[in-house]
């Protein structure tokens, strides 16, 4: 599946049919967005368990508890 | 009163308000003189959406009067501020035709708390749509023209809040931030902008753009200034789910306090490689002129520009999706930007696997700063933005936007919450404004205005004004 049928694919999903002015904006900015997956998931932090199976150690940010590093 | 009209523009809160508290000054002198600068110049900037004349001047004599009764609040009695127009308080349009007609029913706590600390409401600026689409000359509201240079814009989204403050048309004003929309405007309109803590100003009654990055806060021309007025629009709000209860202390408590054998941690991972000479070389001679204060320099962990924007467009794109989703059904759809509607799709595209890994991430890049600055430095120090004050468009640059360098130093203060300030370090070649980032521990916002302060003081950029 092409970038420009996973975009309409993913905005159908929402009801949205995006025009062909939004496509020439979208597509590339999601060809974008794959890269940046990639580059966030070289980022996460875990530990090896076994066999290749690893536990995070990282939780998503919950910046409301910020007090707590004062 | 011995100021003339422009001197009395551009003084600051922190003299103004002395000559008021001796009535020296009348908080109507000053409010007619902000009036009639605005009445002058608003043609050509673009500052404002609304200005509330009769209003501002009933609370100006108010004012007048109590202060004369002997009933003084403190220094932003009096003073003529102004609040971007994404602030519920009177007519509200978010910058958007999509609200034009919409009239808040009650002033939201940030802008309820100036006004109990005596601040003059004199009117609502310009701000990007929704804090999100970029105003051009095809928009329905017009951008706001960078004092500095009238070419040029005012950065964003606080743009009219910026150009304001800059040109004088008020003495301080709040704006809102998602990724550095506080303080990227006071970088182009070369004033100090200052965002506290994550939880230290309430969001509520601010629309919201992302809700884990949104923060509100002030843009002034001094930092004491910009630290008056973080005191009186901050306090805990038990209705913002991210309010912190903590008091409220006087920012200015560490001002005029030596900085030397302070620690500055320099994160140059994230911007040695990439910054315009442009901005770079006025950063370089503002580090000098830190060291010559006292102050020790020390390079920090941080992380690069392509993890930044990983992190953050995700994050920012699909929550505003979520907010604007059903607004996207309602009947006004077709009012919004064209640009700003593409802009929402692109968050719905973000899949929940990824976002939820950008706040792994984002974690991990907080918990690298705050160890930093736990066992290292005082605090953090980048340029604010690493290119310099950008030209008015007369087309949006769509989604292309996020793939380039855009408020990347910025938005690391977003993404961690801490308190980050900006503060003018000179002028670049085409004689527009340059700034420095200042960022410090969790609500520990008094020593970074102590910091900012020194320089300020020692480079005297403060006393230089747009010729107008």
């Amino acid at each position: 599946m092409d970038s420009r049928a996973i975009v309409q694919a993913k905005l159908a999903e929402w009801n949205i049919t995006p025009t062909e002015e939004d496509l020439a904006q979208l597509v590339p900015a999601y060809e974008n967005l794959l890269v940046w997956q990639q580059v966030v998931e070289e980022m996460l932090e875990s530990r090896p368990m076994s066999d290749g199976m690893e536990m995070p150690t990282t939780e998503p940010a919950a910046i409301h508890d910020l007090t707590r590093y004062r | 009163m011995t100021l003339n009209s422009r001197d009395l523009a551009y003084a600051s809160i922190d003299d103004v308000s002395k000559l008021i508290e001796r009535k020296e000054l009348s908080p109507v002198e000053v409010l007619d003189n902000t009036l009639a600068r605005i009445d002058e110049l608003e043609d050509t900037i673009n500052a404002y959406i609304h200005v509330f004349t009769d209003e501002a001047r009933a609370q100006a004599q108010a004012a007048e009067a109590e202060i004369k009764s002997g009933a003084y609040r403190g220094p932003l009695h009096g003073i003529p501020v102004c609040i971007k127009d994404i602030y519920e308080s009177g007519p509200t349009t978010c910058g958007s035709k999509s609200l034009l007609g919409y009239e808040a029913p009650e002033d939201c706590p940030s802008v309820a708390n100036l006004k109990v600390a005596g601040a003059i409401v004199v009117g609502k600026t310009e701000t990007y749509e929704f804090a999100y689409g970029f105003p051009t000359n095809a928009s329905h509201f017009k951008p706001t023209h960078n004092p500095w240079n009238l070419d040029h814009e005012c950065g964003g989204s606080s743009s009219g809040t910026g150009g304001a403050v800059a040109a004088g048309m008020a003495y301080a004003g709040m704006g809102s931030c998602t990724g550095g929309s506080i303080r990227w405007p006071a970088f182009c309109t070369g004033i100090v902008g200052l965002k506290g803590t994550y939880g230290r100003v309430s969001r509520r009654g601010v629309f919201p753009l992302s809700w884990t990055l949104d923060h509100t806060g002030p843009l002034a021309r001094t930092v004491t200034d910009a630290a008056h007025m973080l005191r009186g629009c901050a306090g805990y709000d038990p209705q913002d789910p991210a309010s912190a209860n903590v008091p409220v202390p006087d920012f200015t408590s560490k001002i005029g306090r030596d900085i030397k054998g302070m620690k500055i941690g320099l994160i140059k991972e994230l911007y040695e490689d990439n910054c315009d000479p442009k901005v770079k070389q006025p950063y370089d001679e503002a580090l000098k002129v830190f060291e010559s204060l006292g102050a020790e320099l020390i390079e920090v962990p941080g992380l690069t520009v392509r993890q930044m924007q990983a992190i953050e467009w995700p994050t920012l794109f699909s929550e505003a999706a979520s907010i604007h989703i059903r607004n996207q059904r309602g009947p006004r759809v077709e009012e919004y930007n064209p640009h700003t509607w593409q802009f929402l799709q692109y968050g719905l595209l973000v899949s929940a696997g990824y976002y939820h890994n950008a706040q792994r991430a984002r974690a991990q890049v907080r918990d690298s700063f705050l160890k930093s600055l736990n066992e290292k430095v005082d605090v953090l120090m980048t340029p604010t933005v690493g290119f310099p004050v950008p030209p008015i468009l007369d087309e949006s640059p769509g989604l292309s936007i996020v793939a380039g360098d855009f408020t990347v130093y910025t938005a690391i203060f977003n993404q961690s919450g801490l308190p980050a300030m900006q503060v003018p370090c000179g002028f670049d070649d085409d004689s527009l404004p340059v700034g420095l980032q200042i960022a410090g521990k969790p609500f520990d916002e008094e020593t970074v205005c102590q910091i900012g302060y020194a320089y300020e003081q020692e480079a005297g950029w403060i006393h230089k004004h747009p010729d107008m």
